[in-house]
């Protein structure tokens, strides 16, 4: 297995300009600021297959294409690390560890586009990344790989860091502009889409860190290499973040498409004091569980699709047998009710009635009808809202009754807890 | 003009048009808290969701376009289930008040419930507590628990008013409508934000608990606050006028009223209203019979040569009685003397609110009187002047000489007030004759655009008072030069015949919203 994005992440000083540079960095961004026209650039991320990372897999190189190729009015990237869904910890990797491979991507991507300013959306905990990556984007501005006429080549990009307020909702792209523009952090309805009408009503891309991360590479080895990475469908690899009850929780690239078990048996070590495994969420809690007899699964978009879940951020949270399932959800949907911006009615309504009913069977209040209701709400949630923050509320409780109905029976049947080990709310 | 299918039906709609906007104008109800025609959309409500062939999700009508060819379904089983589901939400947390709330009756949360049978509710927890009877601004009461959020009131206050006071604070279920901290909903237009909230969480200080509103009567009418004529409806109810909300006239008001205009009903229940001619007996003004009134003035004006009358008419008045009080001046006492008038004014903005503070000052210039003219006073202290006939109040209410005023005015030998109010004028006068206020007459008024609108009669005058065309007409008849008629109608018939700038108007050319005069 070839490691590009961490390989260097072990070596001293990897997050200065030195090592980078020692290391082969800003190479592929002069070679495509003085080699390749624009155009060729986002036909190479196109035909590498590239999709992005931050949870929807869309096609990077199609999106690029969306942006009007003129130059009638500002064009900005905004990059999104506000690496905000829960089990989520990549990105972060990725500024502590080599900060201009981020910045690099980001020379190349607005070349691509034609643009000139970049937003990098850095979630407010991140207060040491933060520092990290203005300390980087300080020194390529030093060594002009930032700024004004960039390796000679008559092209300019500026890239501003700016730091969240800590919402979850700002990682939504419409969200996220919203916030950059000092405005409370709310998703914006589409019609229109960001390509037309994103910062300050400007054409607007916004992509997640690790996506930009694998640009340089795809235009160092070329589209064709990229491709030989992972499945058909999903090329590269991808930085998986594994949490949970496990023996070495952290972050692996692995190829797209590695099996999910091997994942947690072979990479991270097994289960925590060898327990039994009883479920996993594979892609953030957003996405819907798997239970352990479900594991056997390629960590690609197709594969989770089919398995009934997705690979949303690539972020696996694994529980062992003493977790109580009604208990995971009343976490996971305190999480969306407190994070909802409470715009659309279905969400803001929604996650609260959700929580309330899982608190209700959690404290012996359940009622025999209380896990057709929650489907019922779920489902009425669901795709009926600007954000996918509804839909990402609804799919975990959905996907904890369908795996899992006899445990909430036996809990609302009992009035209490039926795992005695597991962990406390 | 895209051609697309809704519900079956194929229909065109103009290039631009939202699926609702589309659909409103085919006929088709599609179901909303949120949009509203006049604020931009927001898209939060998720109630106007429909189905459109070839997107997956049900998709909203306010903030979708229409296409060419574009197959939309708004009742399909999929559509009623989302908003189902969607009305099940938006009541969870309602307090279900409706017994005692002021909205019900005319609440949208209340009519879509009943519209889909919502009986029974699912929703166990304990309702969400909010701050009740809240007084958000000087005339708007909020009552938090009953908010669904629809933002209507944040946007009118940011895209309307331009005073932005409102705004959503905190987030999730914790959101919660208020103004910034320090300052209230304090603007010329906050009642605009009861008119256009959906449900009943913001209300009219001054309107709520007066009465139920299914048992009031609306009639079409014109704000007489200004000169800029804001089309209105006259919320009454067994002769007694208890609200008046804006009525849509793109040309003059769109949807909007301001404050000041929701209280001029408040001036035609006052204690102080003149309900029964008065004539001058020795020191004190007695009450006569109205022909009395109208002998007594035929006498009085016959004693006083011609060239010694004068006549101040009002900026309040219908363009019928400007004309026939024109015509009583100029025909019937045979005065060459122009007709003046004060026009009271005040600070005019760039959304409703005109400079002049009266109905129809444009009207009474398109019939030659003379606004803000007081050569009257000044003849009367030269001693060229023995007689007034004054409609109106304005030449003492907005002079800052009042007293001298009253001191000139009481040197003539004889004086007629008509007037809907008791004041120092009416005190003075040897004759006082009741008039009608705008809410008890009919007739038009010219805004300061030109734009003529008809308003109609929604209660009757008090006691024994009239509204003024009749007045005028009897002291015509009094001086034995009755006029052909004062039916409203006919009389603007005879104005577009005699005056050029009304050449083109008639009662029914003008509809609901009114024409522009020629000029």
């Amino acid at each position: 297995m070839e490691l590009y994005l961490t390989k260097n992440f072990k070596t001293r000083g990897s997050k200065t300009l030195k090592v980078y540079l020692k290391n082969g960095g800003y190479k592929a961004s002069k070679k495509a600021l003085k080699k390749m026209k624009p155009e060729e650039v986002t036909e190479e991320i196109k035909k590498s297959g590239l999709r992005g990372r931050g949870g929807a897999g869309f096609p990077t190189g199609l999106k690029w294409t969306f942006m009007p190729k003129g130059n009638e009015k500002p064009k900005y990237i905004g990059c999104n690390c506000d690496e905000s869904e829960p089990g989520t910890f990549k990105d972060r990797q990725i500024i502590e560890n080599e900060p201009h491979q981020l910045i690099e991507g980001l020379i190349i991507g607005s070349y691509a586009m034609g643009i000139k300013a970049c937003y990098i959306y850095i979630r407010g905990e991140y207060t040491m990344q933060a520092e990290i990556l203005q300390k980087a984007v300080d020194e390529a501005y030093k060594e002009n790989y930032l700024g004004k006429n960039i390796f000679d080549s008559g092209f300019n990009c500026d890239i501003y860091v700016h730091r969240g307020a800590g919402a979850y909702i700002c990682g939504e792209e419409t969200g996220l502009m919203e916030s950059v523009e000092g405005k409370k952090g709310q998703p914006r309805k589409k019609p229109p889409f960001p390509a037309g009408y994103g910062l300050w009503g400007n054409p607007t891309t916004i992509n997640n860190v690790e996506t930009f991360c694998h640009v340089p590479h795809i235009i160092n080895n070329g589209a064709d290499w990229f491709k030989k990475i992972g499945t058909e469908k999903s090329a590269g690899n991808t930085i998986f973040g594994i949490s949970g009850h496990i023996k070495k929780p952290g972050t692996y690239e692995l190829p797209m498409g590695y099996n999910l078990k091997d994942l947690i048996f072979k990479i991270a070590g097994g289960i925590r004091n060898d327990n039994k495994l009883k479920a996993v969420i594979p892609g953030g809690s957003s996405t819907k569980v798997l239970p352990a007899g479900m594991v056997d699964v390629k960590m690609d978009h197709d594969s989770l699709m089919q398995a009934g879940s997705s690979l949303g951020t690539g972020a696996v949270i694994v529980m062992d047998n003493t977790s109580c399932m009604v208990r995971v959800g009343i976490v996971l949907s305190h999480f969306y009710r407190h994070e909802s911006c409470g715009q659309c009615t279905n969400c803001r309504e929604g996650t609260s009635w959700i929580h309330q009913i899982l608190l209700g069977i959690e404290n012996g209040r359940g009622k025999k009808e209380d896990i057709d209701l929650l489907l019922d709400v779920a489902g009425n949630m669901e795709a009926n809202t600007i954000c996918a923050l509804s839909d990402a509320a609804a799919w975990p409780i959905q996907g904890l009754i369908k795996h899992f109905r006899g445990e909430f029976e036996d809990h609302i049947k009992s009035g209490k807890c039926t795992c005695p080990e597991s962990f406390e709310i | 003009m895209p051609t697309f299918t809704i519900n079956g039906k194929e229909v065109k709609t103009e290039a631009g048009k939202t699926i609702l906007q589309a659909a409103v104008a085919n006929g088709v109800r599609i179901p909303h808290f949120c949009y509203h025609p006049h604020l931009s959309i927001d898209g939060c409500c998720r109630m106007c969701l429909v189905e459109v062939e070839k997107i997956p999700k049900l998709t909203i009508a306010c903030n979708t376009p229409v296409t060419e060819g574009m197959v939309v379904r708004t009742n399909t089983e999929k559509v009623l289930k989302a908003r189902k589901g969607v009305m099940e939400f938006q009541l969870i947390n309602h307090p279900l008040d409706c017994p005692i709330c002021d909205q019900a009756g005319e609440c949208k949360l209340q009519q879509y419930t009943f519209e889909h049978g919502i009986t029974h509710s699912r929703f166990r927890e304990e309702k969400r507590p909010g701050r009740k009877r809240f007084k958000i601004g000087p005339r708007v009461v909020f009552d938090e628990e009953r908010c669904i959020l629809c933002r209507r009131c944040v946007r009118f206050c940011r895209e309307v008013s331009k005073t932005g006071e409102l705004a959503v604070f905190s987030r999730g279920d914790k959101s919660i409508i208020n103004t910034y901290p320090g300052i209230s909903l304090d603007n010329k237009y906050s009642l605009n934000t009861v008119d256009i909230c959906p449900v009943g969480a913001l209300t009219n200080a001054d309107f709520r608990f007066q009465v139920r509103v299914w048992f009031l009567e609306e009639t079409k009418a014109v704000c007489p606050g200004c000169s800029n004529n804001c089309s209105i409806r006259i919320c009454h109810r067994r002769g007694k006028v208890y609200r008046l909300l804006p009525r849509k006239n793109m040309d003059v008001n769109k949807v909007w009223m301001c404050d000041n205009g929701r209280i001029t009903h408040k001036q035609i229940e006052t204690s102080n209203r003149l309900t029964v001619p008065l004539v001058k007996k020795g020191n004190k003004l007695e009450e006569v019979s109205w022909n009395e009134a109208f002998d007594t003035i035929a006498k009085g004006i016959q004693k006083i040569k011609n060239n010694e009358i004068g006549a101040i008419g009002s900026p309040h008045a219908t363009n019928e009685e400007c004309y026939l009080f024109n015509k009583l001046i100029k025909n019937v006492f045979n005065i060459k003397n122009d007709i003046e008038c004060i026009v009271p004014s005040w600070e005019a903005d760039d959304l409703l609110i005109k400079k002049e503070k009266a109905a129809n000052p444009q009207g009474a210039r398109e019939f030659g009187v003379k606004t803000n003219d007081t050569s009257s006073v000044k003849k009367i202290i030269k001693g060229n002047l023995k007689a007034l006939y004054i409609i109106g109040n304005d030449i003492i209410d907005n002079s800052n000489t009042k007293q001298d005023v009253l001191q000139t005015l009481s040197k003539l030998d004889f004086l007629v007030v008509q007037d809907t109010h008791n004041s120092d004028l009416s005190s003075i006068a040897n004759v006082v004759l009741p008039s009608a206020t705008f809410a008890e007459k009919e007739g038009t008024f010219t805004n300061i655009n030109g734009f003529v609108q008809k308003t109609n009669r929604a209660v009757p005058c008090p006691a024994k008072a009239k509204p003024d065309l009749e007045i005028l007409s009897g002291v015509a008849k009094a001086m034995g030069r009755p006029f052909e008629t004062i039916e409203p109608d006919k009389v603007m018939d005879e104005i577009s015949k005699n005056v050029k700038s009304f050449k083109n108007i008639c009662y029914e050319k003008l509809g609901e919203t009114g024409i522009k005069i020629n000029n």
